[in-house]
Order: structure tokens, then C-alpha cells, then sequence
């Protein structure tokens, strides 16, 4: 499995995904799911969440698991089809209403070619499928150097019209 | 007009890179037609029965002269020498070699052109009323804000793969040209009791197998939170939008399941989430567009209209394509004047390479260069003076560009149905041309007054049948070419969905029952009703007796 970071460099992937919590320690850096999320933790015990990961469906509901959210050490979002971009929006729900500011990951049917929009809308890396090439991901992420809306990236420059006068805005 | 500033070149010379790499890796071999196929889409490259098509975006329809040539230059070099506009302002080219559309696109580029968005499941080009910034009922010019929306949905990094395809339509007029009430979200610009500008919103309506017009979600949205407030409809609809049945997918299913009222909360509940500083658009901020779009003085000139009048009685011609063919313009002495491309028998929409050249330059000649494109398949010279008016129809006369039936029997919308796309039912675009020859006598056309006829080769009905005083839909009747009738509908000022008649008709029939449906008419009428309020004052009955009492 390659895992690319929002600059599309392939990174040391420290995190496993675990289908129950047998054999494991507190401090893996274990995914899981809701489900095993909301049975064996404690939304008080920020220190293990920490070392912790959750993997939502595009059928999951966020807010099931809102206590958890701010403390998680990783959600990754599963596309289950690229044509699906409910996690488009979810990304930004958790960013944005959430305030989650560690690593979120895109996973599932993703092309190189929605790279670009994926670190736009606030995943920080993702999980390059088996038939492209993290290479790919990067060619695609450099297409741009402009975008007209701003987002959670810094490589690319705003195409400012309508924020010129905006000042406020650059202390995002 | 709105001029590109070199990042908005940068952004569009990366995407015609972008897209010619994709291409390559086609041609190469890389990808599989499976998985090129959604990159394509992303483009505008649309795999027809015959060949590619290419669909070029006309932002809100406006046109400048030098674009216009760039456009008739595609058209003779990677075409077979037309282009097709389009219902959606857009225009279309139908015989594309794979290999050779990223140079199309490059030289489309080079005038500010480009495919973007104008397929897939994404925000699609914004269309607005095609009088912009020359009518005279207008509150403020819908072209400014469709650039806002413009350049907010290119390329948006959340919104690009949405449920379903996305249109949004912005007027600024009372009388609305462009059928806002069928689209995804209709833009209204209105003013509230204190005078300040904004917006009246209304989502969730369209055509296709279910056609809705748009309920009014928010009667007044001060402007500088317009984008504030799409973004929040977006994502509602991103985030709700079924995904399960691509004919439940649009977002008029999405309102009418919730409702319009706790659909609107909902969006104020987003709205409200939503940081007023990322997205607001206060006056400054566009008063840059605004300049860009300012119309050029023109000097009033009220003594060529009654030196026109003279000239009208010299030309028994001339009088009714004045008639039908121009349209006051804000400053006196002016006209708005259309360009049918609908001529007897013709296709409609479709104009040769010749002709665009030549319109381009009379662009120049008489309407400060810029030209529009109608959702209703013609283009506009929007600032003409009455002086040239003369002049200007005769040379359009010489490109057969001057048939004077705008708004009339022979005025007829068509999809390209099944001479060209893999859905249809049934042909289109032979029907209309059998319609438009039944009624070749241009003084009875004009006798019988605005009379709108529109033809979809399918159900998705990009042929707007629904909105039509008379509607025509493809079907099929056990592997049979059939068409089914529909009476009342309205897609221009008002918004109304026609009902069908009864009982489909074969090629021949339905060609007939155009012409009973209109005699229908014409015996019934009282002194100065057009046929659409003598319809709505009969009912459809006494249509439906002369139609099927002689079978
Ligand atoms: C020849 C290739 C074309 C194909 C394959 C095609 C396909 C479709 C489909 C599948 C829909 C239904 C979408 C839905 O309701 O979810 C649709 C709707 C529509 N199309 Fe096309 N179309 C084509 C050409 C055109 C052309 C040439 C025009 C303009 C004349 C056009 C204008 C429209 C419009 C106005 C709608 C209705 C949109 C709405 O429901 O809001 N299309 N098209
Ligand atoms: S209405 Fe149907 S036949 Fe006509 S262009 Fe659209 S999809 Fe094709």
C-alpha cells in the first residue's frame, strides 16, 4: 500500500487498518471502524484516540462519532465509487464544523486525476489504488498552479477577483 | 465583456496541457476507454453514434466578434464546416477526430474559450438572459454575477462530482429570457423595499422525465452573500442528492422529497455554518467586473427610428423582420436585434462557417462587436442602431441569416435527437424540418403570431418539449418512431409544463396535427389572443376533438 502526503510524496505509512482490537495495544496507530470505535474507547481517553484511526463509508454518519472526532489521530474516507464525492463534502464538514486538523486520508476509488480536488478540500494524503502510481498522483497534483476559490492547500496561488479588496481573508 | 487576466490564462492554459496529456495517454493506450471516458466527460467530449462531438462553454451566452471567428475557424478546420448552438448557450461541434481536439482546444484558448464543465456531473455553464445589459427592464446586468458564479464553480474542488449535472441560470429582467424556473437554481436579481440589491433564489427545478418548475426558496438574498449561500445549497444537495438512481438524482427530486421549506432550512442551517469572509461579495469586489461589463456609450439617436420608418415601407421585406427580428433597446434609437438561425427547412441552430465568419463581422460593423447566444438555438446583435438597420438586414439577407420568424411557428428548439445521439428515440431534427416547411408562408407565420414549438428526441428532453405552447416527444412504440403531443406549456417570461393531448402520432401524423392544432386555433381566437391564452381560456377539449373526432 503507497500513501501520498498533500505535496504527493509517497510517506512511511504508520498506520494499520484492523478489523477487531485483537492483539492490539493502546498505542498502534490502528484504523478502525465506527462500530469498534464507539465499543471499545473512551471519548475521554484522548491519549489513546490519538493513536487512533477511524475509516467512514460514504453511508456513515459523522456525527454518530462527534466526540471522538477532534481526538482521533487519523479518519480516512472510503470512496466507494470516484463518481461519489460525498467525501468532498465531509472533508470539509470535519475541518471546517469539527475543527479536525490531524491527517485525513482519501481511500477507495480515487483517480490521480481528483488529486487536485481531494487536498483542495482537506484530505492531507491518500491511499494510492493498486492500478495507479504514486507518480501519477503527483503529475496530477502539479497540473495547477491556479485556483479561483480558496482552499486547504498552499501550492496554489488564488486567482483573487472578487477577494482582491478582502484583507481579512489572507489571516486564514 | 470580461477580459482574462493572466492567471485566469494560466488556469486555462494548464487545463487544455492537462487534458491534451490525457488524451495522449489514450492514444498511447495508458488508459482504457473505461477510464478515460470520465476525463472526457470533464471536457466536453461526448462519444456520439458517428464521432466524437466537442460541446464548447459561451459564458452567459455573451460572444465577442474575435471569438465568434475562432469559432467558425474550428468549425471549417476540425469540423465539416458547422457548428451547432445549443439550448444551453453552448455551442457543439459533431465530427471530432480524438487526436486532433487538444489543438481545437488550444486555439479555442487563445480567445478565452474552453470545454470546462460543460459535461459531467458538475456545476455546468452559467446561462442568462441574452438581452444583458441592453434591455431596458433591467435591474442590474445578470452577466456580472454569472462571471462571480463563473469563476467560483470552475474547477471547484468539492463540487465537481455532484449526484447529477448542475445548471444555474441568472436574469435580471422581469421578464425573464431565460427560463430560470428550469434550472437546478434560477437567479432572479430584485431589489427589496430599502432598495438594496440581491436575489431571489429559486431551486430545484428542470425537465427531463420529471419536469418541475423551481419553487422559491429565498425571496430576497442580499447579494454579497450569493456565493455564501450557493456554496451552502451545493452542499446540502452534495451531502443528500440520491446517488442510488440517475433519474431520482438531480436536485428538484432532493426539494420536492423534503419540501421546500425544510429544504431551505437546511440551507439556512449550512449558510449559517459558513465563514461570511471566505465567501462574500461586497460591492468593491465586483465593481472591477462591473466596469468590464459597462455597455460602451452609445448616443441616443430617437430621429433614426422615424427615418427607419421610411425606409420599412421600401422594403415590404424589411416591415416583418422589424417585427419579429428586433427588439427595443434601453437607449433610444437602438435595437436588440435576433439572428434566426432557423431558416424554412433548415436545422435548427445549426450555422456554417461562412455565416459565423460574416456575423462576426457585422458584430463589428453595427453592434460594437458583440454578439449573444438564446437558449431558443439564435443569436442576438444586441446594440444596433435604428440607422443601420437597413443595412444590416440586407447583408444578413445575403448569408440567409434574415428569415423573419423570431418568436413564430418555424422559431422551432430541436435536440439533435436520433441523426446524432446514442439516447434518442426518434428524430428531431427532421421533424422540425418538415413543420418549418408547412408553414413556409412567412405572412401567415406572422398572422398567426407567437406561437413556440419545441421537439426532444427522448425523454431527457433537451429539446425543452415540456416548456413549449406545443411540445413534441420521441418515443418508442415497440422499435417505432412515435410522437407524443403535448399543449400549454411555457418557457419564456412565464414557466408552465405542457400536458399531453392523447394518444401518439407517426412521422406524417404528428406533422399534421401541428397544422390542426393551429387551425384549432385560429378558429377560435378572439380579437388579438395569441395562441397561448386562447389555450388557456378553451382548455385543450376542442383541440382534442379536431385532433382525434376524424380518426
Ligand atoms: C447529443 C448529445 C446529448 C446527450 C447524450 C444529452 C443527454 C442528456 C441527458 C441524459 C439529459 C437528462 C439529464 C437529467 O435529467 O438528469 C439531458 C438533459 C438536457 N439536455 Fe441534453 N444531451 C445531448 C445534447 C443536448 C443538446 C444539443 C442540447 C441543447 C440543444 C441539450 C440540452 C439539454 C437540456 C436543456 C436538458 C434538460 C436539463 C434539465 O433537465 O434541467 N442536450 N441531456
Ligand atoms: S432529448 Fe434525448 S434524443 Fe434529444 S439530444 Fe437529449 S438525449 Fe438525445
Amino acid at each position: 500500500m503507497t500513501i501520498v502526503n498533500a505535496s504527493g510524496d509517497v510517506v512511511e505509512q504508520g498506520w494499520t487498518t484492523v478489523e477487531s482490537l485483537e492483539g492490539y495495544g493502546p498505542h498502534h496507530g490502528i484504523i478502525v471502524s465506527p462500530a469498534v470505535l464507539l465499543d471499545s474507547f473512551d471519548e475521554a481517553d484522548h491519549v489513546s484516540l490519538s493513536h487512533t484511526g477511524v475509516r467512514l463509508s460514504v453511508e456513515d454518519d459523522v456525527s454518530e462519532i462527534a466526540a471522538y472526532v477532534p481526538h482521533l489521530g487519523l479518519i480516512e474516507l472510503v470512496f466507494a465509487q470516484f463518481k461519489d464525492g460525498r467525501p468532498y463534502s465531509t472533508a470539509l464538514t470535519l475541518r471546517r464544523d469539527y475543527k479536525f486538523t490531524h491527517e485525513l486520508r482519501a481511500s477507495g476509488d480515487v483517480l490521480p486525476d481528483q488529486a487536485i480536488f481531494l487536498i483542495r478540500s482537506g484530505f492531507s494524503s491518500v491511499d494510492v489504488p493498486d492500478q495507479f502510481t504514486a507518480q501519477e498522483f503527483k503529475k496530477s497534483l502539479m497540473a495547477y498552479s491556479v485556483a479561483y476559490q480558496s482552499a486547504h492547500d498552499s501550492h496554489v496561488s488564488l486567482i483573487d477577483d472578487l477577494r482582491r479588496s478582502t484583507p481579512d481573508v489572507a489571516a486564514e | 465583456m470580461y477580459v482574462y487576466d493572466s492567471l485566469d490564462k494560466t488556469l486555462l492554459n494548464q487545463r487544455v496541457a492537462e487534458f491534451r496529456d490525457q488524451v495522449q495517454r489514450r492514444l498511447d493506450g495508458d488508459l482504457t476507454e473505461d477510464q478515460f471516458k470520465p476525463l472526457r466527460l470533464m471536457n466536453g467530449l461526448y462519444l456520439q453514434l458517428h464521432a466524437y462531438m466537442l460541446r464548447v462553454a459561451i459564458p452567459y451566452g455573451t460572444l465577442s466578434s474575435d471569438q465568434m471567428r475562432k469559432l467558425a475557424y474550428v468549425a471549417k478546420t476540425y469540423d465539416r464546416g458547422y457548428g451547432h448552438f445549443t439550448t444551453r448557450q453552448n455551442i457543439q461541434f459533431n465530427w471530432i477526430e480524438l487526436s486532433t481536439a487538444p489543438d481545437l482546444l488550444y486555439d479555442l484558448s487563445e480567445v478565452d474559450l474552453h470545454a470546462i464543465q460543460t459535461s459531467g456531473n458538475c456545476i455546468r455553464n452559467v446561462t442568462a438572459d441574452p438581452y444583458a445589459g441592453a434591455a431596458a427592464d433591467e435591474l442590474d446586468d445578470p452577466r456580472i454575477w454569472s462571471e462571480v458564479i463563473r469563476q467560483w464553480s470552475t474547477l471547484h474542488p468539492e463540487f465537481s462530482f455532484l449526484p447529477r449535472k448542475f445548471k444555474i441560470a441568472v436574469t435580471g429582467s422581469e421578464a425573464d429570457r431565460a427560463a430560470i424556473k428550469f434550472h437546478d437554481i434560477g437567479l432572479k436579481i430584485v431589489r427589496n423595499n430599502e432598495g438594496v440589491l440581491g436575489f431571489a433564489v429559486y431551486v430545484g427545478g428542470g425537465q427531463g422525465r420529471t419536469p418541475i418548475v423551481a419553487p422559491l426558496i429565498k425571496a430576497f438574498l442580499p447579494a454579497p452573500d450569493l456565493l455564501r449561500y450557493l456554496d451552502a445549497v451545493l452542499r446540502v444537495y452534495n451531502r443528500h442528492g440520491r446517488r442510488d438512481n440517475i433519474y431520482k438524482a438531480r436536485i428538484k427530486i432532493l426539494v420536492d422529497s423534503m419540501g421546500a421549506d425544510s429544504f431551505a432550512a437546511e440551507v439556512a442551517s449550512e449558510f449559517n455554518r459558513l465563514d461570511p469572509k471566505l465567501l462574500s461579495v461586497r460591492d468593491d469586489d465586483v465593481s472591477r467586473l462591473r466596469d468590464m461589463f459597462a455597455q460602451p456609450y452609445l448616443r441616443p439617436d430617437p430621429d433614426s427610428s422615424s427615418s427607419f420608418e421610411d425606409l420599412v415601407k421600401k422594403s415590404p421585406r424589411l416591415g416583418p423582420w422589424f417585427k419579429s427580428n428586433a427588439h427595443p433597446h434601453k437607449t433610444p434609437g437602438y435595437s436588440i436585434v435576433t439572428i434566426s438561425l432557423k431558416p424554412i427547412g433548415g436545422i435548427p441552430g445549426d450555422a456554417t462557417a461562412e455565416q459565423m465568419f460574416g456575423i462576426a463581422d457585422l458584430a463589428d460593423r453595427f453592434s460594437l462587436g458583440e454578439i449573444r447566444v438564446t437558449y431558443t438555438q439564435n443569436l442576438i446583435l444586441p446594440h444596433v442602431r435604428q440607422a443601420d438597420l437597413f443595412v444590416l438586414w440586407q447583408e444578413l439577407e445575403r448569408l440567409n441569416l434574415a428569415t423573419p420568424n423570431v418568436g413564430l411557428a418555424s422559431d422551432i428548439i430541436a435536440c439533435p435527437g436520433l441523426d446524432y445521439c446514442s439516447l434518442a428515440n426518434a428524430r428531431s431534427i427532421p421533424i422540425s424540418q418538415r413543420i418549418s416547411e408547412r408553414f413556409a408562408n412567412l405572412n401567415a407565420q406572422h398572422d398567426v403570431g407567437p406561437l413556440d414549438i419545441r421537439i426532444s428526441g427522448c425523454i431527457n428532453a433537451c429539446g425543452h418539449h415540456h416548456a413549449g405552447h406545443i411540445g413534441i416527444l420521441g418515443v418508442d412504440k415497440k422499435g417505432e418512431e412515435r410522437y407524443q403531443l403535448t399543449l400549454g406549456g411555457q418557457g419564456n417570461g412565464e414557466s408552465a409544463v405542457g400536458k399531453i393531448v392523447g394518444p401518439g402520432f407517426d412521422e406524417d401524423g404528428i406533422v399534421d396535427a401541428v397544422e390542426t392544432v393551429v387551425s384549432t386555433y385560429l378558429s377560435l381566437r378572439t380579437e388579438g389572443e395569441v395562441f397561448s391564452q386562447t389555450l388557456a381560456r378553451t382548455g385543450q377539449d376542442p383541440f382534442k376533438e379536431r385532433l382525434y373526432d376524424n380518426r
